[in-house]
């Protein structure tokens, strides 16, 4: 009996040792170069928002994909965010393979190598870039407030005293709890005096329970095309005042990915600033929004 | 006529005692016919709340839950899709927790003192901590020391952990309900201990610890859902999650998903109970 425990606990002990100095033993000298080798693009994207990014429920995965099990193809996905990963990926010339982390995941950066790139309208904030490398901004929204269309609310200062929802790890909680650190010249209102927060998981969650008729908040923030979107899938909700701020959003990178990611962020700045000039995002705008968010304000 | 001809042709008098016992049989059969009838009845109630059915008797107006049946047939194979993973899940994490009951049930027996120590730990670590953070736990921390499992693999991990120290827990009630002059006997006819143990002790605790645990793998079934918690694992409720909340129908989404847990969970606990019942013959 005791021999028996000694050898299995030997033999835990070992394995543990053993797993812990593998892993981590690719040839690759950057991340541009195991991306290459590797033959796909890891790009991570939260499909919880329509039309950014949502899942293409008949998509068929492919039979030669060379995307990893629990990576999902570019035939199952759809979206405005999932069009622009799957370009990249053409223009790199590899396949695009969709890692699904939940979105505080995301924003938080150590991915661990779990998946290469961030493709999820990611808005650029000081913050942030202390842990993630952002690429030049692909396309440009505002973000604004919604209420039920038959409430009382008009305008930002109606907000004064009232409880506020938004989705966590989000700019627009930042917004509201006033410690949005992105330029000041790009901010339009200031949250009003007293308003009080309620993250829920995402932003969608927010006008599903107002619709549903809960009473614990009375309005919520989030980007303006979520809300037109929320109209169009007949949820009874309205704009309320005019735009809050500017959300440049961007490509992201890991800053502790374990491989050099310096000329992935070169390549990737070449591949957005072609597509802004061959009119290749413009035309994926107006395909997924109906509108043509590519140019900065005052552009 | 002759005599035997006559006994034949009269009916065979019942005694007592059978007449007793059909009657016993028939208000059983009526008894359990009365169950499902109401179970239907319980059934049909259930669904006429979501039936989004609204009318008015006088004043009094009588309101469901109006579902949006567009999304729910779209949607439904997508969702469905999802409980393969889901009993994939299960099945990998219900043969490592058996494994790691089994392994710290031992321990606990054992009589090396760090032994026992580690296996008493490792119960009191993992029931003393809620399973979503131990799902986060091998997704997140696992990759500093460089091992990165894809998400279904830190999920099986995560709930096999924590299902294995609950049931440790009933194996070695099973351990200790197998008399002591079994191994008694087993010394006498010179089994050395770890014989005893394979031959002896062990086939007659799983007869008593299987059944539980078929009980832990329905449980189990359901508690798979926080392994999507992630967004690694593409499971029954991720797919019901997602799909709901782009589309903004989260609670028709997360119905359809309960209807294919509880299906689920019917389907193993049918299994469960014939599983028992052919544990208990055995043990005449």
């Amino acid at each position: 009996m005791k021999k028996l425990f000694t050898i299995v606990s030997l033999i835990v002990i070992t394995a543990l040792a053993l797993s812990a100095c593998g892993g981590g033993g690719t040839q690759a000298e950057d991340l541009l170069a195991q991306i290459m080798e590797r033959g796909t693009l890891i790009v991570s994207t939260d499909p919880n928002y329509e039309p950014q990014s949502f899942l293409n429920t008949e998509g068929v995965r492919p039979a030669d994909t060379k995307c990893a099990s629990d990576q999902l193809t570019a035939t199952e996905m759809q979206g405005f965010d999932v069009s622009v990963a799957v370009e990249i990926g053409n223009r790199l010339g590899v396949e695009t393979c969709f890692a699904t982390p939940s979105w505080d995941l995301i924003t938080a950066g150590s991915w661990a190598d779990k998946w290469d790139i961030s493709v999820g309208s990611m808005t650029i904030k000081p913050s942030r870039q202390e842990v993630l490398y952002f690429t030049t901004p692909y396309y440009y929204y505002v973000a604004i407030a919604a209420a039920l269309a038959d409430s009382d609310l008009d305008s930002i200062d109606d907000l004064s005293g009232q409880a506020v929802c938004m989705g966590a790890a989000t700019t627009y909680e930042d917004w509201a709890n006033g410690v949005l650190d992105i330029p000041a010249e790009d901010i339009y209102y200031q949250p009003p005096a007293n308003m009080t927060t309620v993250p829920l998981e995402t932003d969608q969650e927010c006008a599903q329970a107002l619709a549903a008729g809960r009473t614990d908040f009375v309005a919520y923030v989030t980007a303006e095309p979520v809300v037109d979107s929320n109209i169009a899938n007949g949820l009874p909700v309205k704009k309320i005042g005019e735009p809050l701020y500017l959300e440049k959003l961007a490509i992201a990178i890991d800053k502790s990915a374990s491989l050099p990611t310096a000329t992935l962020l070169e390549k990737l700045n070449e591949i957005v600033q072609a597509m802004h000039d061959d009119g290749t995002l413009s035309t994926l705008s107006l395909e997924w929004y109906g509108l043509d968010l590519t140019k900065a304000p005052g552009e | 006529m002759s005599t035997e001809e006559h006994l034949a042709k009269e009916k065979p008098k019942k005694s007592q005692a059978d007449l007793l016992y059909e009657a016993q049989v028939r208000s059983r059969r009526r008894f359990s016919l009365q169950v499902i009838l109401s179970w239907i009845a319980l059934l049909a109630l259930l669904i006429f709340i979501f039936s989004g059915i609204e009318f008015s008797i006088g004043s009094f107006t009588v309101r469901t839950i109006d579902l949006d049946s567009d999304f729910i047939k779209e949607n439904l194979a997508f969702i469905a899709g999802g409980a393969g993973q889901t009993i994939l899940i299960c099945v990998m994490s219900i043969i490592l927790a058996t494994f790691l009951a089994l392994m710290a049930a031992l321990g606990r027996l054992s009589k090396f003192a760090p032994i026992v120590a580690l296996s008493s730990f490792y119960v009191s670590l993992i029931r003393g901590t809620p399973l979503y953070l131990q799902v986060f736990f091998f997704f997140l921390a696992l990759p500093q020391l460089g091992i990165i499992l894809p998400g279904l693999w830190a999920g099986v991990i995560a709930l096999g952990l924590n299902y294995g120290a609950y049931m440790s827990e009933i194996f070695r009630a099973g351990l200790s309900s197998v008399g002591k002059g079994q191994r008694e006997a087993a010394f006498a006819l010179g089994m050395t201990s770890g014989q005893m143990m394979l031959r002896i002790v062990i086939p007659q605790a799983l007869r008593f610890a299987i059944p539980p645990t078929g009980n832990e793998f329905i449980a189990m079934l359901k508690d798979s859902a926080l392994v999507s918690a992630t967004g690694f694992v593409h499971e029954l409720m991720w797919r019901a999650t997602k799909v709901g909340r782009a589309q903004f129908n989260n609670l028709e989404a997360l119905i359809i998903a309960a209807v294919f847990y509880w299906i689920m969970t019917l389907i193993f606990s049918s299994l469960q109970s014939r599983l028992e019942a052919y544990m208990s013959r055995g043990e005449r």
